[in-house]
């Protein structure tokens, strides 16, 4: 957050203030929906059009903001950010589609480390492996709680 | 004076060298399994529980009560030394403590966060065990309306976790007010904001919440600075012990975090949470040196440390006296103390004296024990900051989210996690601060109840918040703590006109 | 929240059926309790595991906890993963289907096999110490004088003690619909607002408050069992001349399309386990009452609970 941005439209605000919009208008619209009322005080709309307001509120200060100057996010390292990506992607499709918990845990690793410049897969698909069979060997055999199992996890 | 009696004896069963060393494992499998983030307190007792089975009833509750504070204790860690709050309680502690940690004084926030810990504990175990019976009655006076009045000042103390930008942090709030809102209200069965997803009926996860924000979203934005950036930033300075200046910061934060802690984790609906975030607004207001908020305050891990465990101490107040659990972790021990053919309860204290005051001597034990073996271990976890970055993060993002699924073996809340990770990714880029989404989650549901409690049982009328003296003077401070800031503004600003 | 298996009791167990008769029969089963660990399903599955191992009615048993939703997550998940299967077994109850109901759940009792209803316990109806309220005609009197002013306190939205609350003021005579009824998490909150007299009276299992009661903190007006219940001196309140009844039972389901064989072989396990001297004590210990009914009475009995709490949350207004 080093230099500010002068003049002129500042995007990501605009754009946090649109999605601030449409959470108030989905929240305002499920709570005119609702069909249980309560029968003394406030029902359960009550909160919902409250925080609905209120994001609409902070959606009008966004779009104001977003016309004055505001401090311009850093560069970043796309990459990298995509490597993590690929990281909770595969574990989360390896719990999906029952590759189980060793598997998805070692593909985070290796790629949250690529992610981070490392170029020795072999090495920390090692380190993952044993991370992963580490930590579904403590919970499942010592506290038994069931993490995901898989292939990996059946031949324990 | 028998009590005094009992409390003797309750100590030298506690004191037996077996005894003792049933305290120490309670307290190392606590601790253990307590620092894994995304696995709190409750979780860990559930799992380590039926361990104690095994034992006589004296060595099972000694342990047991190694394993509570343990437990409570855990989750600090990795808040302070990996910006991951294990639990909600300890969100707060992240705060400042990891920002020590990244200054090199991981080691002095470590220590502050067990001594303090210690401390509250110490205090609110004494309390526990004098005061409880007084306390509970004062305890169950306290209606919908009072709750109320604490969360609005909790509310506005939230503020003190803004940083520079009030839109921003308002906006953070407001994200969590609305997570909130998701699932079945509790008052009228209505469903809020679930869409037809079953998992979302029963609301958000806090600490699924927390971990997203907190670790995953701190991994992808130093991922994405990692390139430019040729730091090591989070190399030790200086020693890691606390300074005489650290100590003399450290001991009031100490005692006012339980002031606060006790009190509100006697209540039945007080909570952990609340008083953390009390003490490090208070702790903010009292500090000489304000500006080091948010850079690394050592009263900012002192005063909240200190806070959540007298809460817990608190918690066994109702727990004990009602047989009323009032958090899910006291939920688990209900079922513990069961096992031990103890029913809590108003006659508990009359019936089986000499079980209570066992479990009071085996908590002091066990707090005991909780400082020696961690304390040496400060040295240890400090080290963990070595591991180089590819490892550490990816370590840390493996243990997140096996938290969160051991804890809850679902894909949707896998996929909740990951969300709320790209969530904190972009709150962090654009400068806005993620503590209040967090906040806004526990704090927003217990308002919206408790309000409408309070309105149901007036049939509507307001007025019922201001007739009780209790909430009319937490309201009126919450509204004096909310303008206070701005009339002072305006009249520096004015007199800054007239010179 | 909490969803995991118990195991290191299980293990422990484990080493204790090993010392069981030869005669064990080699069930390894998985009982999913729709709930967080310390809730009431979850301590029946424990229990029900406890003593299935104890007595050598299953080799192994392992506990399995999906909270959510009243039940109807965990009953979802069930009625999807055990299909057909001869090793699962779902515990569930009546606040379960007042759940499915309100919820509009996409699953009912109706898609799980019936194996045995276990317990029943008594709901109390009690007010606070200093109410002036001594009796049960008093409190009927109560509502008949002011509805609006009869603040009850109690479970969550549609369970059990809403349910008990609407039928006491259906019985006064006033519309159901306008009972005040404050609704708390758990048992817990609600003792809280009882003790500092917040409410005008409670509803709870009576278990849960029987510590206030014996201590004279609360008073006891009634209980909704059909009968009186050794040991609790507070009257049914048929015996009382209301006509109501509510029990807050719980059994056990196993998938749907399980063979008959299998579903034989279940039901003789939980059969004897229930009639074990083991599960008398241990339900002793937990103050739950029996309230066992084979496979054939249980699914008659869910019907005709399924009839009986939809009407009455229709006239609460909580199902259309």
């Amino acid at each position: 957050m080093t230099s500010t941005q002068d003049a002129g439209l500042h995007r990501p605000t605009l754009i946090i203030g649109l999605a601030l919009f449409a959470l108030a208008m989905i929240t305002f619209h499920d709570a005119w929906n609702m069909k249980i009322r309560a029968s003394y005080g406030m029902g359960a709309d009550a909160a919902s059009y409250f925080v609905a307001g209120f994001l609409g509120l902070l959606a009008i200060g966004h779009l104001i903001a977003a016309f004055r100057p505001q401090p311009e996010a850093d560069a970043a390292d796309w990459a990298g950010v995509i490597w993590v990506s690929l990281g909770l992607a595969g574990l989360t499709l390896s719990v999906w589609l029952g590759g189980g918990f060793i598997l998805g845990s070692t593909l985070l690793f290796v790629l949250t480390a690529r992610a981070f410049g490392r170029k020795a897969i072999l090495t920390d698909l090692l380190i993952g492996l044993a991370l992963g069979l580490g930590i579904f060997l403590l919970f499942n055999k010592l506290l038994t709680l069931a993490l995901p199992a898989g292939p990996l996890e059946r031949l324990f | 004076m028998d009590s005094i009696l009992y409390l003797l004896g309750g100590f030298a069963t506690a004191l037996e060298p077996m005894n003792l060393t049933f305290a120490a494992i309670g307290v190392m499998l606590g601790t253990a399994v307590g620092v894994l983030p995304g696995i709190g307190p409750a979780l860990t007792v559930a799992l380590l529980l039926p361990i104690t089975f095994k034992l006589d009833p004296g060595g099972s509750l000694i342990m047991f009560a190694g394993i509570y504070y343990g437990g409570m204790y855990g989750g600090s860690t990795t808040a302070i030394l990996l910006n991951t709050p294990g639990e909600s309680a300890s969100v707060v502690t992240a705060l400042e403590g990891n920002q020590m940690a990244k200054r090199g004084r991981g080691g002095p926030a470590l220590a502050t966060a067990a001594i303090g810990s210690f401390v509250a504990a110490l205090i609110a175990t004494a309390g526990l065990a004098f005061f409880a019976p007084i306390l509970v009655k004062l305890a169950v006076k306290f209606g919908p309306w009072d709750y109320f009045g604490l969360m609005l000042i909790a509310f506005i103390t939230v503020s003190a976790t803004f940083g520079s930008s009030p839109l921003r942090g308002l906006t953070s709030l407001g994200i969590g007010l609305w997570l909130g809102l998701v699932g079945i209200d509790q008052l009228t069965g209505q469903t809020r904001l679930a869409f037809g997803v079953p998992n979302l009926m029963d609301g958000i996860e806090v600490t699924t919440l927390a971990v997203g924000l907190f670790a995953l979203g701190e991994a992808l934005f130093v991922v994405s600075r990692h390139a430019f950036s040729d730091d090591a930033p989070m190399a030790i300075k200086g020693s890691i012990w606390m300074s005489r200046e650290d100590w003399s910061r450290s001991w009031r934060p100490w005692l006012r975090g339980t002031a606060v802690g006790f009190p509100i984790g006697a209540l039945p609906a007080g909570g952990a949470e609340i008083p953390t975030f009390l003490s490090y607004t208070m702790e903010r207001k009292l500090a000489k040196r304000p500006e080091e908020f948010g850079h690394g305050a050592i009263e900012g891990v002192a005063g909240p440390e200190a806070a959540n465990n007298a809460s817990a101490a608190g918690t066994l107040v109702p727990l004990l006296t009602l047989g009323l659990p009032t958090s899910a972790t006291a939920a688990v021990m209900l079922a513990g103390f069961q096992q031990y053919n103890l029913q809590p309860g108003p006659l508990l204290f009359v019936q089986h004296p000499a079980l209570v005051w066992g479990l009071v001597a085996s908590l002091f034990i066990a707090n005991v024990m909780l400082l020696v073996l961690n304390l040496p271990m400060v040295g240890l976890w400090v080290k963990l900051l070595k591991i180089p970055l590819p490892w550490l993060y990816g370590g840390i993002l493996v243990f997140a989210s096996m938290g969160t699924i051991a804890a809850n073996p679902s894909v949707v809340e896998l996929l909740m996690l990951v969300g709320f990770g790209f969530l904190g990714f972009v709150m962090r880029r654009y400068d806005y601060p993620v503590a209040p989404a967090v906040v806004g989650l526990i704090l927003g549901p217990m308002a919206d109840s408790q309000l409408r409690r309070a309105l149901q049982m007036s049939l509507g009328d307001p007025m019922i918040l201001l007739q009780h003296p209790g909430s009319a003077t937490m309201i009126g401070i919450a509204v004096l703590a909310l303008i206070a800031p701005f009339l002072f503004k305006g009249l520096s600003r004015f007199r800054q006109d007239e010179d | 929240m909490n969803k995991f298996v118990s195991g290191l009791g299980a293990a422990w167990l484990a080493a204790l059926v090993a010392a069981a008769p030869a005669s064990a029969q080699d069930l390894e089963l998985a009982i999913t309790a729709p709930a967080g660990a310390g809730g009431g399903w979850d301590s029946a599955a424990r229990s029900l595991q406890e003593v299935m191992m104890a007595t050598g009615n299953a080799k192994s048993v392992q506990v399995i906890n999906v909270p959510g939703a009243g039940g109807t997550v965990g009953l979802a998940q069930f009625v999807q993963g055990a299909d057909g299967k001869s090793d699962q077994l779902l515990v569930g109850g009546i606040t379960m289907v007042g759940a499915i109901i309100t919820n509009d759940a996409p699953y009912d009792l109706t898609n799980v096999t019936p194996i045995a209803r276990l317990t029943g316990d008594p709901l109390v109806v009690a007010v606070p110490a200093s109410s002036p309220y001594q009796t049960m005609a008093d409190l009927v009197a109560g509502i008949q004088k002011d509805v609006e002013h009869t603040i009850w306190a109690g479970g969550s939205a549609g369970g059990a003690d809403h349910i008990l609350a609407a039928l006491v003021t259906q019985a006064a005579g006033v519309d159901p619909a306008k009972v005040n009824y404050v609704a708390y998490s758990g048992g817990g909150e609600s003792l809280a607002a009882m003790l500092g007299g917040q409410v005008t009276a409670g509803v709870s299992g009576y278990g849960e408050w029987q510590g206030q009661i014996r201590s004279g903190d609360l008073r006891a007006l009634a209980i909704s069992y059909p009968e009186p219940i050794e040991g609790i001196a507070a009257q049914p309140l048929k015996a009382q001349g209301y006509d109501i009844e509510l029990v807050n039972w719980r059994g056990v389901f196993a998938g749907p399309n399980v063979s008959d064989d299998a579903k034989a072989k279940l039901e003789e396990a939980v059969a004897k386990t229930v009639a074990s001297p083991e599960w008398k004590e241990l339900i002793n210990a937990r103050g739950w009452s029996d309230y066992y009914a084979p496979s054939a009475e249980f699914t008659d009995f869910i019907a005709s609970e399924t009839d009986r709490v939809g009407s009455i949350l229709k006239s609460i207004g909580l199902a259309d």
